[in-house]
């Protein structure tokens, strides 16, 4: 929560952009303080840092990192269902290219070889990384070329690619689940510099996009061509190339976050990795307070705190003792209260309250 | 009458359908001549027999998407009615009963998505996904593991068989056959069919779709009650999700969280290829029944081609999805023209529209949507081909390898004698059939049916080996077979372990499915000490 000061008006903290994500965020927490003992407790071991909180921020990665890509996409007015998809084909690409004998139609010889050496990779690992985030883009932009070029409707075009992509997956692994024995490779999702390795990865990138999108015109181009590509086309803006890098963009943190969730589990299952995962980073970004359909303003940062809130929920409910297939029946709540929560009859209420409580205090 | 002869007249409007209709006419011709075994007429029946609850579905979706919306809440809420009517009817509840409250919750279900869709305004998208979550959510809540059906009701409404008159002889009860389900989910399709084109709830809905939701402001306009039919269509997918939920716990016999997962993509992807545009306000619910046979077809072709995995259906899927959303888009972007031409009364804009319907074919989308078909068939047939040459080092006997039924006896025979069994089995080009029992002496004997080879391994080895596997958690009292039904492609690494002491413990693995933990560090261990077959005598 922001420290409110008497002379910051309090109407206009609510209608920051921000007011939403953290003040659910906030909420989680308090609700972990209240009834979930010892949730912020942190542990030094072995020089990592452990603790519930730390765990939150760790399993968040995948979410918040397709959040970050999927904020542009929503930005421009789009939306990207294929993220899933796109992380399993990512994931795939990856443990093939460290293990490609595994699905070789002679398994007996070789296999002795590969098992449980944590050296053993096909490819050097950088290649390998570098090949399966190409995969990704690749898909990212044949998405963004269906929705700038093709004209087809967003949701529409990536559908195609949310039901291709797990078959292609599939195909690409051969349905069968590769287990990674590389050590360099699984440190992208387990391992530790103090903090989990994987959230350096996250901060990186919404830097990179931050700066990206908010340092260079990029951003302002993806908010304009959100609002109106119509307008946006008139005033010289290539709203096709822009589509296209959203599009591309989000592709590359799909890979991003299926290498780190192939990763973290260590083993390439093109039927989980990133099931579901769309709708988690649509949510993420929804309740970031990026308006979903219209398009327009963005905001990273509310993305970010989004896919915390998400995860946070998780850990908590998992910390209380509910069963982890029940959880999503608590997404759908929550689901529910950002809805109402950023629906324009709720607001206007919280508006006019607001606006009271400030007068007051401007008063006194 | 008169409607129907001025829809006709409107041919354009009719091409998506006919696309959809030649489409599967074609594609099954071609199976037919491909595969002998398409000849039958029942593998015709079998298209609706394996898909009543999707034809179900679609037609809830369908007119959701006529609309201008979109239900993604489908699977969630057929899994939710699997479950919810397992558990009543294993607390011994009257069936009838038990599916007249499935129906009304998906009725319920339906008018809260609805009215938190028209009244809060919230995308359909988002609401809908709300719903599934919530649904998927209350299945587990209601019970973690799967629950059996036993209800006779429900054991004859899936093993009637009704007979087709014509082509089955009725005293022998042999012949070509559908299902109770495959009967119920046409009449809902006729249902659906009559409230789309004969009611004012019907034109209600293609008057909201399509145009990016401005139709829904001009049909506001026109003064057509437009809130209570977007509340009511979300209310008919509900129900008819509900049914489809019964109509699936039927087919599968059971209830579980997981049934029907991502069946809403198979669903919207049924509705695009029936010529459903997905923007709303066209297409007919008669082509999402021919949408439903061609991802059954495609499905079927894939099976009986025997070379290909299963996952080629959801490309090719994906492929045709693309090919008719560019039909779609062609059309649209014709009337615009045609429309615009109209208003300005030009000879400019009729010339392009006049020249844009002679040739269709060759917008970009149409070209792109073909160039993908004819590369994913392209490339299907590349795949079939290297499937087909038999593999290196392999026995050579090519695609007609069918997986091994587990010798059991034979296993048994050893284990009797004090071996433990280590079993490993493939299917597709691999085809291995190995039998290895393992004594404690160190004597090793591996049998792959035609050919026997002996080894000798120290005791020690045989010791460190079994323990640890035995470490792994590998020796288990259940008798596993997670082997799937034929299929060419998908390898079937099967191995199996038994250890000395415990009477039938048998360990086994499908390779392409459900590897459990630790899998391939068992099969290395065990590759690494079993003796291996020269070439055989084939």
């Amino acid at each position: 929560m922001k420290t409110l000061r008497p002379s910051i008006n309090l109407g206009r903290v609510v209608e920051s952009r921000l007011f939403v994500p953290v003040l659910a965020l906030s909420v989680i927490l308090l609700f972990d303080l209240v009834f979930v003992r010892g949730f912020f407790n942190l542990e030094m071991k072995d020089g990592h840092l452990y603790g519930s909180l730390i765990d939150i921020l760790r399993n968040s990665a995948p979410t918040v990192v397709l959040a970050i890509g999927m904020t542009l996409v929503i930005a421009t007015g789009g939306v990207d269902l294929s993220v899933g998809a796109i992380m399993a084909i990512a994931g795939s690409v990856a443990c093939i290219l460290i293990d490609p004998r595994i699905v070789g139609l002679n398994l007996q010889g070789n296999i002795t070889a590969v098992v449980g050496d944590p050296t053993y990779s096909f490819a050097p690992i950088p290649v390998v990384i570098l090949l399966s985030l190409l995969a990704a883009v690749a898909c990212g932009l044949w998405n963004g070329l269906l929705v700038s070029f093709g004209r087809i409707q967003p949701m529409v075009a990536t559908l195609i690619l949310m039901i291709a992509g797990r078959g292609i997956a599939q195909l690409i692994t051969n349905s069968i689940k590769i287990i990674i024995f590389n050590d360099s490779f699984a440190y992208i999702g387990n391992g530790f510099i103090v903090l989990p390795f994987s959230l350096f990865i996250v901060v990186a990138l919404f830097v990179g996009a931050w700066l990206l999108t908010r340092r260079t015109a990029i951003g302002l181009f993806v908010e304009s061509v959100g609002i109106s590509f119509r307008a946006s086309l008139y005033s010289g803006i290539n709203e096709k190339m822009i589509k296209l890098f959203a599009y591309a963009f989000c592709g590359f943190c799909a890979g991003v976050a299926g290498l780190i969730s192939v990763s973290s589990i260590r083993t390439s299952d093109a039927n989980q990795i990133g099931l579901y995962t769309e709708l988690d980073a649509i949510l993420a970004v929804v309740i970031g307070g990026t308006l979903l359909g219209t398009g327009g303003r963005f905001s990273l940062l509310g993305s970010v705190i989004g896919g915390l809130v998400i995860q946070a929920t998780q850990t908590s409910m998992y910390a209380i003792g509910v069963a982890a297939s029940a959880i999503t029946a608590v997404k759908a709540v929550m689901v529910i209260s950002v809805i109402l929560l950023y629906s324009q009859q709720v607001q206007d209420l919280v508006r006019k309250g607001a606006g009271r409580l400030g007068r007051k205090q401007a008063a006194a | 009458m008169e409607t129907l002869s001025l829809r006709l007249a409107n041919k354009r409007k009719f091409l998506p359908v006919g696309a959809t209709v030649t489409l599967f006419a074609l594609a099954f011709l071609a199976g037919t001549l491909l595969f002998p075994a398409m000849r039958d007429g029942q593998s015709f029946f079998n298209l609706f027999i394996t898909t009543p609850f999707l034809l179900i579905l679609v037609v809830g979706e369908g007119l959701v998407i006529i609309s201008g919306g979109i239900d993604l809440s489908v699977s969630g809420l057929v899994a939710l009615t699997t479950v919810a009517s397992a558990a009543l009817l294993r607390d011994g509840w009257d069936p009838w009963v038990v599916i007249g409250l499935m129906l009304a919750m998906g009725l319920v279900f339906g008018a809260v998505i609805g009215l938190f869709i028209t009244y809060l305004k919230v995308q359909p998208f988002i609401a809908t996904l709300a719903g599934m979550w919530l649904a998927r959510g209350l299945c587990y809540i209601i019970s973690d593991s799967e629950i059996r059906i036993y209800n006779p009701l429900y054991k004859l409404l899936a093993g009637t068989r009704i007979l087709i008159p014509g082509l089955a002889d009725p005293t022998t009860k042999k012949g070509d056959y559908v299902t109770i389900l495959v009967v119920v989910a046409l009449v809902v399709l006729a249902v659906g069919m009559y409230i789309a084109h004969y009611t004012r709830f019907g034109r209600t809905i293609y008057a909201m779709g399509g145009n990016n939701g401005q139709n829904e402001q001009s049909a506001r306009l026109m003064g057509l009650r437009v809130n209570r039919a977007k509340v009511q269509v979300y209310m008919l997918s509900g129900f008819c999700s509900a049914l489809a939920g019964i109509a699936y716990s039927i087919y599968v016999g059971s209830g579980h969280g997981t049934h029907a997962t991502g069946m809403e993509l198979t669903t919207i992807a049924a509705v695009v290829i029936g010529g459903m545009a997905l923007t709303g306000g066209e297409g007919y619910l008669l082509g999402g029944l021919f949408g439903v046979l061609i991802t059954a077809l495609i499905q079927s072709l894939i099976q009986y081609n025997g070379q290909l995995s299963s996952w080629w259906t959801s490309i090719v899927i994906g492929a045709l999805m693309l090919v008719f959303i560019g039909v779609q888009g062609v059309l649209a972007t014709l009337n615009a023209r045609q429309l615009t031409a109209r208003r300005l009364g030009g000879a400019g804009g009729g010339s392009t529209a006049a020249g844009l319907r002679r040739r269709p074919w060759r917008d970009r989308r149409v070209l792109v949507g073909a160039a993908v078909v004819v590369a994913v068939l392209v490339s299907m047939q590349v795949v079939g081909a290297r499937n087909a040459a038999p593999g290196p080092g392999n026995s050579g006997t090519g695609p007609a390898c069918a997986i091994k039924p587990f010798r059991q006896d034979h296993a048994a025979e050893l284990m009797k004698a004090g071996a433990v069994i280590a079993y490993e089995r493939n299917g597709g080009s691999g085809c291995v059939d190995e039998l290895s029992a393992i004594y404690a002496d160190g004597r090793i004997v591996a049998d792959n049916g035609t050919q026997t080879v002996e080894k000798k391994a120290s005791p020690a080895d045989v010791q460190a080996l079994l323990g640890s596997i035995n470490d792994l958690g590998w020796f288990t009292d259940n008798m596993y077979s997670t082997s799937e039904t034929q299929c060419g492609q998908c390898f079937t690494y099967y191995t199996a372990v038994s250890y000395a002491g415990q009477v039938k413990t048998v360990k086994a693995v499908d390779g392409g499915t459900a590897v459990p933990a630790n899998y391939w560090l068992v099969t290395a261990k065990l590759s690494a000490i079993l003796p291996t077959f020269g070439p055989g005598p084939q």
